[in-house]
């Protein structure tokens, strides 16, 4: 049930963020994870393959969407249903593109910190808490204003 | 550079620059400058050592300028942080210095500071040596930062669990965490967004650790309350999309009866949200609410879909796994229709021409989420033509994901539907286009999904297009098919050709070809010849004409292996069948040259096939010994092995000239009786169920056709299907039987449970009925309910609830003097709000004391309450009926369950209803029981008389001495009695006594006769009042006379 994790690189894999919610398998470690997503992502064609890797592991399918250089990605339960998911990551890339202004990559390396400030605001326990723009966009100027 | 491109439109955003930290900035921009990775390298292990000398110097100056220290410490955990992404997690171990620095930034008041910290430790607690290093800390600064009165530093604190309390930490574990967090959703105080938040946080403890609740059966039944007491303003969507995911893991693990009361409001809010997100008039400030991007709020319905989805279950699902869950026949006929509305209002959505992205893709999360549902829910049919109908259309979209998913739902409605399903899929447009699509289609896992679906369409109409498209595909595809799908490929089309295949030359061919074209290595491929060996030797037409392919085959010259090892084990067995058409010394030089091209493992059969062909043909006895000769030097210990043994064998049988040992050797093989056919196992999961379950399975497959061949193996018509092997074809006809049995069972309980409405449960034990507890005083409203036909069920200050019982009328019948069930009767509940406030998610749950195993009394028509809100000093109804099948024990009456909550109260009133056997005659109108059939002293006696010769004590009751407290006379007993519906005997002969009689009517076991003594004890009289004594007869032999007897004792003593 819900989202196992989040994850964002770039075209060369370089990582720009990374959440978990649940435990990778035993003994998985989290680099050889992640490079064996971005190996599978990166060889596939974009305008020919779904946004769906279906059985990536016996309990995780991926549904990712690339923007620009950057894929993001959720891993989620296989009993889940794809497409909220899709529309998940659409809704995180749009709040992070109002909160920054024209988001690029760039802002997403120097201000890495407001950008899990907004993952979080939108994702808690692996599921989405606020769907509202203008709600989300609010509390975030509020705490990007705080001390 | 891209990366300095916008993702999206035009924007001017709202982060604040004056929030930035410059040193960190610094330090990533000159990061980035170093393109070399080993300067990058140098760059991160410099700034690490002047990290590290920092938080050592810091350590030591006593925080002279806290602010400045926090800042510093701030800037430096973030660069830390940094690192480690950057670094791909990678430099875990040169970052875990910082941990106890984080540990006092986790201290900090000031929000920036906190946050970071916070922060960096939601990525580290993946890792298990940060967890085991600092956990107690964390844990401690939590249940401060829980305390804290500023909701920011709360909000925190919950984040932080509910991001890591999933991984492997003992934060679930940890009580008083847990105490706090609930707090938080109890507390009526607590801001909206905090308890948005905080349902998700204790979802994520929950998911970690179920026994938080499944260990305190009463904190569950207390906290699950609460939770669902969340639920109750409808008009919140916002809080409830953060609900959803907490009530959907409760209902599918811990307590779905407690969720199902929730079925009617669900299906409201959705019907709601598609009704106005659909409208072209949108306006009012809740349907904006439940808009997102021009289309229905996508969330709130994929999340409300996936907890029905967990409470219904659908009629075909007997063996559902979730206990307490609804049929799909027990909504009522309201709710369903509201959902078959939001169905086809959604279909009608996706006409809808759009532009927008994430319209197009909202629109379809909608429609499939939906029609993965609302198949469900279908009884006739026509709503699943419907889905299947749009769904078809989609096949062809451009959109490679739409196709993806249109696939995997089409997957998933014939899984559950079936046949009908299936045969819409089937129509000749639709299976073509799915094999077009097969064959150009680029993307593998949508390839592997056609391939799924195909399997699941097969039957023995189309079998032969579908296996013929599938074979050649391997050899067609546009894409490189990758090993994995061949495999697949091979073994779905083996298993199709054995269970639909209807001409047995045709499954020969078949699988012949489908070993041929197999790849060499996989070892699963074992299976299907070997698979092929067991149903040839079972079936003896065939073992002919499977010598004659099998050797076309490796005339060949790159025959496949699998070919050769099913042609050593099956020419062995039968070349002397084709020995007038092919030389045995031909077949020998056939393999001789095979051996050489092939693994150590086919060579060694085929040593046993050459000994084989020598039993049939002597003459080749020295060529054959030359070949065994070869081999005595095998480095491999099988060959060596088999070659000497088998040398030996000819030499000997050379020798004496005696064929009996090779005969005896090599005896026929006799039928296999494997039981199932292995392959199964290798299908993986095709639709949700386990595989045989799973299986479509023609209706058309009758046992007779199968014992047919049974009983006809040696026929020569090559119009047969194939026998698999013997044992195994009795133990499919046993499985058509079971299917029957269980198709018996499921109408049964179908018939059970008809129409009866939202909360009818399937659960198998009454559980839920003892264990619930009545409020103190039940047992006054229990008896008046017994013994009035309206009246107060239960008063409170907030509210009242009243009720009335009458006489079930159906649409169909008028006529009240006649009335076509006379065991069935309507109870309509009034709720009255009392109270200064509103009263919020009123809802209420019948407990029947069973469903299952031939219940008493059965509730049905159950309507939903007209609302779940009571403005004050307003009234809301519900209804239901209950049919009295035979008589029952007034004390398993229906308990009744109502929760509301009013002014930040949560309130839950358990109450017994009094309804008994006697009820009918109750509500029946005192016409029905006719003046005219009123018993004269003498007919009663006669009667009374009659009973006790013809059953003895059998089906009468006794109780002396009751006593009545109060100046309860004779008269006023009569009175009471008179008013309950009994006929009471116009008599003054005897003083003190009184002659009742009446019939009892039951559904399942009919009409009873039932006459009653009632006298008063002259000579008793107690203080407190009048002692009665009572007789009851009746013409049952069962309890049916002790159940009036107790009924009368709660009616009289009120």
């Amino acid at each position: 049930m819900g989202i196992q994790f989040i994850l964002c690189f770039n075209k060369q894999g370089v990582v720009r963020l990374v959440r978990w919610y649940e435990q990778l398998e035993k003994n998985e470690d989290t680099q050889a994870y992640i490079s064996s997503i971005y190996k599978l992502l990166s060889s596939r064609d974009h305008k020919n393959q779904s946004n769906f890797i279906e059985s990536f592991t016996e309990k995780t399918k991926l549904v990712y969407k690339r923007y620009a250089g950057l894929y993001f990605v959720m891993g989620i339960d296989t009993k889940d249903e794809e497409a909220i998911h899709l529309s998940n990551i659409h809704l995180f890339v749009e709040v992070l593109d109002a909160f920054f202004g024209n988001v690029c990559e760039l802002d997403i390396v120097f201000n890495f910190y407001k950008a899990y400030m907004t993952m979080d605001e939108m994702f808690i326990g692996g599921e989405l808490q606020e769907i509202s723009k203008e709600v989300l966009l609010e509390r975030l100027s509020y705490l990007d204003g705080l001390e | 550079m891209e990366n300095t491109k916008s993702f999206l439109s035009n924007n001017s955003g709202v982060a604040n620059s004056a929030s930035l930290i410059k040193g960190l900035q610094l330090f990533i921009a000159d990061l980035r400058l170093s393109t070399q990775i080993d300067d990058q390298e140098k760059r991160i292990h410099s700034e690490l050592i002047k990290i590290k000398q920092q938080f050592e110097s810091s350590g030591k100056q006593k925080d002279r300028n806290s602010k400045v220290s926090g800042y510093q410490r701030k800037k430096n955990i973030a660069k830390l942080a940094y690192i480690y992404i950057t670094s791909n997690t990678n430099k875990l171990d040169d970052i875990l210095f910082g941990l106890k620095e984080i540990i006092i930034l986790l201290k900090s008041k000031v929000y920036s500071e906190k946050f970071m910290a916070y922060m960096t430790l939601e990525m580290l607690f993946q890792h298990e040596s940060v967890v085991e290093k600092i956990e107690s800390d964390i844990i401690q600064q939590l249940l401060i930062d829980f305390e804290s009165t500023n909701d920011d530093h709360v909000a925190l604190a919950l984040n932080f669990i509910g991001i890591v309390a999933g991984l492997k930490n003992n934060l679930a574990l940890n009580n008083e965490l847990v105490d706090e967090v609930f707090n938080i959703i109890r507390s009526p105080t607590s801001s909206l967004p905090l308890k948005k938040r905080t349902s998700l946080s204790f979802l994520n403890l929950l998911k970690t650790n179920p026994t938080l609740l499944t260990n305190n059966l009463q904190r569950q039944d207390l906290w699950i309350q609460r939770i669902i007491a969340l639920f109750d303003d409808q008009k919140n969507y916002r809080l409830m999309v953060s609900v959803l995911p907490l009530l959907t893991y409760i209902a599918s693990y811990i307590d779905t009866t407690s969720c199902t009361r929730l079925v009617p409001q669900l299906v409201q809010t959705l019907y709601d949200c598609i009704m106005a997100g659909t409208s072209s008039t949108v306006n009012s400030q809740l349907s904006k609410e439940y808009m997102f991007a021009n289309v229905p709020n996508p969330w709130l319905i994929t999340k409300i879909v996936s907890l029905l989805n967990i409470l219904i279950v659908s009629d075909n699902e007997v063996n559902s796994d979730v206990p307490g869950a609804l049929y799909a026949s027990n909504i009522g006929d309201d709710v369903l229709g509201k959902l078959r509305t939001s169905v086809s209002k959604v279909i009608e959505l996706t006409t809808r021409e759009t532009h927008d992205q994430m319209e197009k893709m909202v629109q379809n999360t909608i429609l499939f989420s939906l029609i993965n549902f609302s198949s469900k829910l279908d009884t006739t049919g026509t709503a699943t033509i419907n889905s299947i109908r749009t769904l078809c259309t989609l096949l062809v979209s451009p959109e490679v994901n739409i196709r993806f998913l249109t696939l995997d739902s089409l997957i998933k409605i014939c899984t559950i539907r079936g046949k009908i399903a299936i045969d819409e899929v089937c129509v000749a447009k639709n299976l073509t286009l799915i094999i077009k699509l097969m064959n150009y289609e680029k993307d593998a896992s949508l390839v592997r999904k056609i391939v799924d679906l195909l399997y699941v369409l097969t039957n023995t109409e189309n079998i032969k297009i579908i296996v013929n498209q599938l074979i050649k595909y391997p050899m067609k595809s546009k894409i490189n098919t990758d090993t994995k799908l061949k495999r697949d490929i091979a073994i779905k089309v083996s298993v199709l050709t054995e269970r639909y295949a209807t001409d047995i030359n045709w499954f020969l061919e078949i699988s012949l070809k489908l070993l041929s074209i197999l790849s060499n290595s996989a070892s699963q491929e074992e299976l299907i010849w070997e698979r092929l060996c067991q149903i040839i030797v079972n079936n003896p037409q065939l073992h002919k004409l499977a010598c004659e392919e099998i050797i076309e085959y490796m005339s060949t010259n790159n025959t496949s292996e699998s070919i050769v090892k099913a042609g050593a084990f099956i020419l062995g067995e039968y070349a002397n069948l084709i020995s007038d058409k092919y030389a045995i010394g031909d077949l020998f030089n056939l393999f001789s040259d095979k051996y050489f091209l092939v693994s150590n493992e086919t060579r060694a059969m085929i040593l046993t096939t050459i000994l084989k062909l020598y039993r049939f043909a002597p003459e080749l006895g020295s060529v054959v010994i030359k070949f065994y000769q070869l081999e005595l030097n095998s480095l491999d210990i099988e060959l060596q092995t088999r070659s000497y043994e088998y040398l030996k064998i000819v030499q000997l049988s050379k020798m004496n000239n005696d064929s009996n040992l090779l005969e005896f050797l090599l005896a026929p093989i006799p039928p296999f009786n494997s039981k199932t056919n292995p392959l199964l196992k290798r299908l993986g999961n095709v639709g949700n169920s386990t595989p045989t379950s799973a299986m479509p399975r023609p209706l058309s497959r009758s046992t007779s056709n199968l014992s047919h061949q049974i009983s006809s193996p040696t026929s020569t018509t090559s119009n047969f299907k194939p026998i698999p092997p013997a044992s195994r074809s009795r133990s499919s006809t046993t499985f058509s039987k079971n299917q029957f049995e269980f198709d018996n069972t499921s109408t049964m309980t179908d018939s059970l449970h008809t129409k009866s409405t939202n909360v009818v449960n399937v659960n198998n034990n009454n559980a839920s009925y003892m264990n619930q507890v009545l409020i103190s005083d039940w047992q006054t409203s229990f008896s008046r309910m017994l013994s009035f036909k309206q009246g107060n069920l239960y008063t409170s200050p907030f509210l009242k609830i009243m009720f009335r019982l009458a006489p079930f009328s159906s649409t169909t019948t008028t006529n009240l003097t006649n009335p076509d069930n006379p065991y069935k009767i309507t109870i309509s509940l009034i709720f009255l709000n009392q109270s200064e406030w509103p009263i919020n998610g009123l809802n209420t749950e019948l407990i029947p004391y069973k469903t299952q195993g031939n219940p008493e009394y059965i509730i049905t028509d159950t309507s939903a309450i007209t609302s779940n809100t009571i403005l004050p000093q307003k009234r809301v109804e519900q209804s239901f009926s209950i049919t009295i099948r035979r008589p029952f024990d007034a004390n398993t009456a229906p308990i009744m369950i109502t929760r509301y909550t009013c002014g930040g109260s949560v309130n839950k009133v358990t109450l017994k209803l009094g309804i008994s056997t006697l009820s009918p005659i109750l509500t029946a109108s005192k016409q029905i029981n006719g003046r005219s059939s009123i018993l004269t002293l003498s007919d009663f006696v006669s009667r009374w008389r009659q009973l006790r010769e013809n059953m003895d004590k059998e089906g009468e009751c006794q109780l002396n001495h009751l006593i009545l407290k109060g100046t309860k006379n004779i008269e006023t007993v009569k009175n009471v009695l008179n008013r309950i519906g009994f006929d009471i005997v116009d008599q003054t002969n005897i003083p003190s006594t009184i002659f009742l009689s009446t019939i009892i009517h039951t559904k399942s076991d009919g009409n009873y006769g039932c006459l009653i003594k009632i006298n008063k004890n002259q000579l008793a009289n107690d203080a407190n009042g009048n002692s009665f004594d009572i007789i009851c007869k009746t013409t049952s032999t069962g309890l049916l006379s002790k159940y009036i007897v107790d009924t009368l004792q709660y009616i009289l003593s009120l």
